[in-house]
């Protein structure tokens, strides 16, 4: 198996490390010698793509079929971009999902597909510099991500045939990597601004033990939009000709500008620049430092919120240290900011670009070995998770910054005589009416006895696995019954979209995706094996000989598909055994549901139910 | 009981088989406290609590399984869960309390059941009123006061809490009693989160 790697998939930039043999974390350098490897894509009207640098050279001439800062746009809705995000790009909002139209409109990729792309290269950089494809792989995303970002992140991270053993919170690892490389000790906050996301935890490190005691951030505040800010200033005050609604091509342009002049204001007092702009234009800008933090100090201000909120939650009025990762900290503004914030002047020993992949890579080399013996991780859930209540109200099963994993089960009842159905909307923020919190996913538990409102009782079960994605069952408690429920994430991919677009994909040509597959259904052919093996036993006396003479046959049959290399081959003979015993099934939950009105202990069967869910993981 | 990877017999209970070292399954009289190997009582030392967590979670913690075969990897899943399910439940003392009173099959609280309250209620909106005021003028040392209040409330509800507890009695009165002090609880952690800043969403 090949040696396993962190990926810091940013904003504006994304990065690969890995541990060495000396056991020390390293990023992976590009041939040109940097290891940033610029979160840009460029779709050709020709079908090409282009990732990285030279995709980001071609935003201001392409700038529609040129995608940056995608991650603004991963788990999220039509109806949740933003006007700031909307001046540049095309978007396709026929469906659900977020869609971006490039390769002249040809095309349309959800972010997702486009993270992917940017995830290619660095599985690619590492393979070269591994000597060997990568083992498994720990993706970093925001702490304060919801749950539909990051499962899009790790649609990402398989869409680009990488093993993704964990996603790891940015501040997390960039706590991971300072606290094994400067051996600090006590209560830290790790004060993480980055390209497009903004967050803060607050962690308690002792003897190897990285603990976070609360979490806040906002996922649409980082270095662009300080750019945007001081893009809009030169644009005012140097464009000429003037545009009061400036071309995506002339927005870019200016953007770009604006990045370089704030760079450059990081150590210079002043700056006097001229560019041109597509379209004939010409853009010149004069700015001063002052000038430069009057015009960003509101941005930099709302990061004061989440930060005295994440102190609050951790039920703490100090810290002992603040750490800075990503690269707007550099900052001067942002610095001084943080100083005054936390009392405290802040840490830069390590390079705020690069101490997450660093992090994630220590994490993933853990992971791969089983765990380490001196370093335990304890992440929490950013945002609370709960039901949406008759009236709208949110009823909240899982509290923000509970440490994950967890779980939370509540049972409801039904409103009206007879109801049969129950609509579970599950939703993820902090305010108190459902609509104004983020919607997950809706679902419609249907069976349910016909009973007097209020006799049925259902009980909703919620569980967050270790790298913060929620998994919902239901449970009718009169009779036991549980039921499978297919949670359709409200803004997101199914598992079905995501198998499409891997077969779709480049890598489906690569033997590790087919060889992928194929894993993945023996599995999932053991599981139903090991399945029909114990409902033999405990109820083979509700079928015929030739009933189960005609099972063993297609049992035969996928033993032998398994044996093979052909998942699809394995899929089909699955589907033929899920045919074969349907009628099975059904007798047996009539027999327990008789059981279950005798008043005998049910739980037998639930169990092997619960498990049955839980394996689709 | 038998390890489900090994088929040895093992005691019940137990993490781990003896014979193979897999993780088991967490077992039906296994509790919030028998995770902590701690007696099912109210009072508790929190630096003990936290140390066996800290140990627990060392050895179940699903990092430590990442690359162990699927049914392993999702009994770690679920043992992980429970486990700071567990810890949440024990380390506050108001879900301390509502678990012991779940255990004793007096589940009040669970039930969302309101209690007749009168006089704390009036007292209540007095707190209320001051909270309201000292918010409208800013007065952050008034409000540092409510907090401070409300907190030492809290303690003198935690002390009750404890005694009851202390005595063994599980007459519906004494159950009572504890629920009570429960639900007026609620009212100070509102008064606290309302009283300190920066907490508008």
């Amino acid at each position: 198996m090949g040696r396993a790697i962190g990926i810091d998939l940013g904003t504006t930039n994304s990065l690969v490390a890995h541990v060495d043999a000396r056991n020390r974390p390293q990023v992976i350098s590009a041939e040109e010698g940097t290891p940033l490897l610029p979160s840009a894509v460029h779709y050709g009207a020709d079908g090409t793509v282009e990732v990285g640098a030279s995709a980001r050279r071609r935003a201001p001439e392409r700038p529609v079929d040129t995608v940056l800062s995608v991650k603004r746009f991963m788990g999220r809705g039509p109806g949740d971009i933003r006007p700031e995000d909307r001046g540049i790009s095309r978007f396709d909002e026929s469906g659900s999902l977020v869609r971006l139209l490039v390769a002249g409109g040809r095309r349309a990729v959800t972010p997702v597909e486009v993270s992917a792309e940017v995830l290619r290269v660095l599985k690619r950089r590492a393979a070269e510099a591994l000597g060997g494809p990568p083992g498994g792989c720990v993706i970093t995303v925001p702490a304060y991500f919801d749950d539909a970002q990051r499962q899009a992140t790790k649609d990402a991270g398989r869409l680009a045939g990488l093993d993704v053993l964990r996603l790891l919170n940015e501040p997390t690892a960039a706590a991971l990597a300072y606290g094994l490389d400067k051996q600090v000790q006590g209560i830290f906050a790790v004060y993480d601004l980055g390209g497009g996301t903004f967050d803060v935890s607050i962690l308690r490190l002792d003897h190897g033990v990285f603990e976070v005691l609360a979490t806040g951030g906002d996922t649409h505040l980082g270095g662009d939009d300080l750019d945007r800010v001081v893009a809009r200033r030169l644009m005012e005050t140097g464009l000429t000709p003037p545009s009061a609604e400036p071309s995506p091509a002339v927005l870019r342009g200016a953007l770009a500008m604006a990045q370089r002049v704030r760079e450059t204001l990081t150590t210079e007092p002043a700056v006097e620049a001229e560019a041109e702009l597509p379209e004939g234009h010409r853009l010149r800008a004069r700015l001063t430092r002052d000038e430069l933090e009057a015009l960003i100090a509101p941005v930099i201000e709302r990061t004061t919120g989440p930060c005295r909120r994440a102190l609050k939650d951790a039920g703490l009025a100090s810290v002992d240290g603040v750490v800075l990762v990503g690269g707007t900290t550099r900052t001067p503004a942002v610095r001084r900011h943080v100083k005054a914030l936390f009392g405290k002047e802040p840490l830069f020993d390590l390079d705020p670009d690069t101490v997450v992949a660093l992090g994630a890579a220590v994490q993933a080399d853990a992971l791969d070995r089983g765990g380490r013996e001196d370093v335990l991780l304890l992440d929490v859930i950013p945002l609370s998770l709960g039901v949406e209540m008759m009236g709208g109200v949110v009823e909240k099963l899982i509290l923000r910054n509970s440490t994950i994993p967890a779980s939370a089960s509540q049972a409801f009842t039904t409103y009206a005589d007879g109801q049969t159905g129950m609509v579970i909307h599950v939703v993820q923020g902090e305010r108190e009416l459902a609509h104004d919190c983020r919607s997950l996913a809706r679902f419609t538990l249907k069976g349910i006895p016909a009973m007097p409102a209020g006799v049925a009782r259902v009980e909703i079960t919620y569980a967050v696995d270790a790298d913060g994605i929620l998994q919902v069952a239901a449970r009718e408690l009169t009779t036991g019954l549980e039921q499978a429920i297919l949670v359709k994430p409200t803004y997101g991919l199914g598992e079905e979209e995501v198998e499409a677009m891997l077969i779709e994909s480049i890598e489906h040509a690569e033997a590790d995706v087919t060889e992928r597959f194929i894993r993945e259904w023996r599995v999932e052919a053991e599981r139903i094996l090991a399945a029909l093996k114990s409902a033999f036993e405990l109820d083979g006396e509700l079928l015929s000989t030739v009933e189960r003479g005609g099972m063993e046959d297609r049992l035969d049959g996928l033993r032998g598909a398994m044996a093979g290399a052909d998942y699809l081959a394995i899929k089909a003979w699955i589907e033929t055994v899920d045919e074969a015993t349907r009628v099975f099934a059904g007798r047996r939950m009539d027999k327990h549901v008789r059981a279950a009105m005798a008043g005998h202990r049910v739980e037998e069967f639930a169990s092997e139910a619960r498990t049955t869910r839980q394996d689709g993981e | 009981m038998t390890c489900w990877s090994c088929h040895g017999a093992m005691a019940q209970g137990r993490p781990f088989c003896g014979a193979c070292r897999k993780l088991q399954p967490v077992g039906p009289t296994e509790d919030y406290y028998s995770f902590f190997e701690l007696p099912r009582q109210f009072a508790l030392d929190p630096g003990q609590l936290e140390q066996r967590f800290r140990d627990l979670s060392r050895h179940l913690h699903p990092d430590r399984f990442a690359r162990a075969e699927p049914r392993e990897r999702r009994i770690a899943l679920e043992r992980a869960t429970r486990l700071n399910d567990a810890y949440r439940a024990l380390k506050d003392w108001r879900r301390r309390a509502a678990y012991l009173l779940k255990l004793a099959g007096q589940d009040l609280f669970g039930e969302g059941r309101t209690f007749h309250d009168p006089e704390f209620l009036e007292e209540q909106l007095e707190w209320r009123e001051a909270l309201a005021l000292a918010r409208a003028d800013g007065d952050t040392t008034a409000l540092g006061d409510i907090a401070a209040r409300a907190r030492a409330s809290l303690a003198a509800l935690e002390a009750e809490c404890g005694r009851f507890f202390g005595e063994q009695d599980w007459s519906s009165e004494s159950v009572w009693e504890i629920s009570r002090r429960l639900s007026r609880a609620r009212y100070y952690d509102n008064i606290i989160a309302d009283a300190e800043p920066g907490t508008g969403w």
